[in-house]
């Protein structure tokens, strides 16, 4: 059985690991997520570097990793990195293309304007050498999530750590989970409990 | 299970089907032509695989998927799922929804059954895809599945790479010592993968195994040791139960530019694969980005199907301490299965083996 082990949901002004809420009194992601990696002693300087889906991600992805800390007993090659929007990397795509319009084409906005790039830079910091995947779709499919969690499982992976990350003015929304084998405890990996977290 | 592969299709600059992009290779032709002061200062001339003006670049995906050489019904199949694979899909409509919308508008203008996913993995996107595709027929949740890649040029594109001094001014040299850069591309290919070997007009061959393992190391640069690569093909040689000796091909990714080359020799190098006939087809196509992997495989497929390996263009004198056997002349070559890789930014690597039935 497959399991989802630990979540966290961001949006625009809150934070939530397991189901325990922080709320921030602005709306800025930008500055709550800085706020985050001050107050959690992340001590990353890369972090400064990264577009805000990145941040994002990367931000969540520390927060999983301090609450689930039995990530850590995995081998390097063994938690495979699933992650996928609907934006695709347009909030960097935006700014370089006013980059270039501006006479200035940027090559370290540029960088950012995949959203597999995510997936690296998670990678990075954790050295994990496993499987990666970034799709785009419609909307939060769940029922394509759990397919592609299954498919990796079923392969060389041991574990999964999945995100759904949209960082636009309009629309933050970020939901990352992980998903273990063989746990005793966890919500079971189902459509309905994937798609409740989601709207929790 | 076996997974067949076939009704490999390619529309680029250098031909609108896959005989005629290979046979078109095979006269030493090229999609890659000069452009006129088409740099972002508009002073420089650039070098780029180019749709001629006026290709609907919009049409393209759906001439693509109708024209496979398979049972039309397959298309239709509530057991077929559509896999894209892409960079920047729609980007000339502009930002907004531009790779999404590679999945809209096909739902759009097909009568499918299953909504299709679409991969953005970087420049390995089309490998994963194929993998992927794969994974699914073997794990039995599809009978079928159809990959498609594209990218298409554009400003924004080609002023990133240019602002990334990745850009070649003459056209690239893949694995060579004076390779200075890439040329960019665009292109559509598709390949379908099935379960079932009558839905191919023609015979397929087989999908052995496939994989994707992270550099974790930078998420412009190429790691020094290979080591992302190097766990990929290990990975897909060893689930494929593929041994080293039965490859007879390597499609590299080789884009041309120092360290991403350095890198795969490194890699082969360390897989005793340096022996290996090996090419680059980015001296054909340019650097399709997501398009590049199934443009590629598509091609490998020809070269396994015609037992004909083709001169990796471009290529002269050996750039690298590692060395590799890199295809000088195309020619004949009796093999039975070939082992395709890319990779990337984000540090992704991915690798496919394919061989005859």
């Amino acid at each position: 059985m497959n399991y989802i082990t630990t979540y966290c949901r961001i949006t625009s002004n809150s934070i939530s690991v397991n189901d325990c809420k922080t709320e921030s009194n602005t709306t800025d992601l930008s500055s709550n997520l800085l706020e985050v990696y001050k107050n959690e002693a992340l001590k990353y300087p890369k972090f400064h570097k990264m577009d805000l889906l990145a941040k994002a991600a990367f931000v969540g992805s520390e927060l999983i990793l301090k609450e689930n800390t039995a990530l850590g007993n995995y081998k390097d090659d063994e938690i495979a990195l699933l992650f996928s929007n609907s934006e695709s990397s347009e909030h960097s795509d935006s700014k370089f293309e006013t980059s270039y319009k501006n006479n200035n084409p940027s090559p370290s906005q540029f960088v950012y304007t995949l959203p597999n790039i995510l997936l690296g830079e998670i990678a990075i910091k954790n050295k994990w050498f496993g499987e990666n995947i970034f799709l785009v779709s419609p909307t939060f499919d769940a029922g394509e999530i759990k397919q592609q969690i299954e498919l990796m499982l079923m392969n060389s992976s041991k574990a999964c750590f999945c995100g759904w990350v949209n960082v636009s003015d309009s629309n933050v929304d970020v939901f990352l989970f992980t998903i273990e084998q063989n746990q005793t405890e966890g919500i079971e990996l189902t459509e309905i409990n994937l798609i409740t977290l989601y709207n929790k | 299970m076996t997974v067949y592969i076939g009704a490999e299709h390619i529309i680029s600059p250098l031909g609108n089907s896959a005989e005629e992009n290979f046979t078109n290779a095979c006269e030493g032709k090229s999609g890659i032509r000069l452009v006129k002061n088409g740099n972002f200062k508009q002073d420089s001339d650039l070098y780029l695989a180019k749709f001629d003006e006026g290709v609907n670049l919009d049409a393209i995906v759906n001439e693509c998927f109708n024209s496979l050489h398979i049972d039309k019904s397959v298309l239709t199949s509530n057991k077929t799922k559509i896999i894209f694979s892409s960079t920047k899909g729609y980007l000339s409509d502009g930002i907004e929804h531009a790779l999404v919308d590679v999945i809209n508008k096909f739902i759009l203008s097909e009568q499918l059954s299953n909504t299709p996913i679409l991969i953005s993995s970087a420049c390995i996107s089309g490998v994963v895809a194929i993998a992927k595709a794969g994974e699914l027929i073997k794990a039995n949740f599809y009978d079928n599945v159809i990959v498609i890649g594209i990218d298409f040029l554009s400003d924004f594109v080609v002023y990133g790479f240019e602002a990334l001094y990745a850009l070649s001014k003459e056209v690239c040299k893949p694995f060579d010592k004076d390779r200075i850069g890439i040329n960019l591309g665009e292109a559509c290919s598709a390949v379908v993968l099935s379960k079932n070997e009558p839905i191919f007009n023609e015979p397929p061959l087989e999908f052995v195994s496939g994989s994707s393992s992270n550099d974790a190391n930078h998420i412009s640069g190429p790691s020094r040791t290979g080591e992302g690569l190097y766990r990929s093909i290990q990975k897909t040689l060893s689930s494929g139960n593929i041994s080293k000796s039965d490859i007879g091909y390597i499609s590299a990714h080789g884009t041309a530019t120092k360290y991403n080359d350095t890198m795969e020799a490194i890699a082969f190098n360390r897989h005793g694969l340096e022996n290996v006939k090996l090419n680059s087809l980015k001296g054909y196509f340019g650097h399709t980005l997501g398009a590049a992997g199934v443009v590629e495989v598509s091609m490998a497929m020809q070269q396994l199907r015609h037992q004909k390996v083709l001169q990796s263009l471009g290529y002269a004198n050996s750039g690298d301490d590692e060395n590799l056997n890199i295809i000088t002349t195309t020619e004949p070559h009796q093999f039975n299965a070939f082992l395709k890789t890319a990779s990337g930014f984000g540090g992704g690597n991915a690798s496919i083996v394919i061989k005859k039935t």
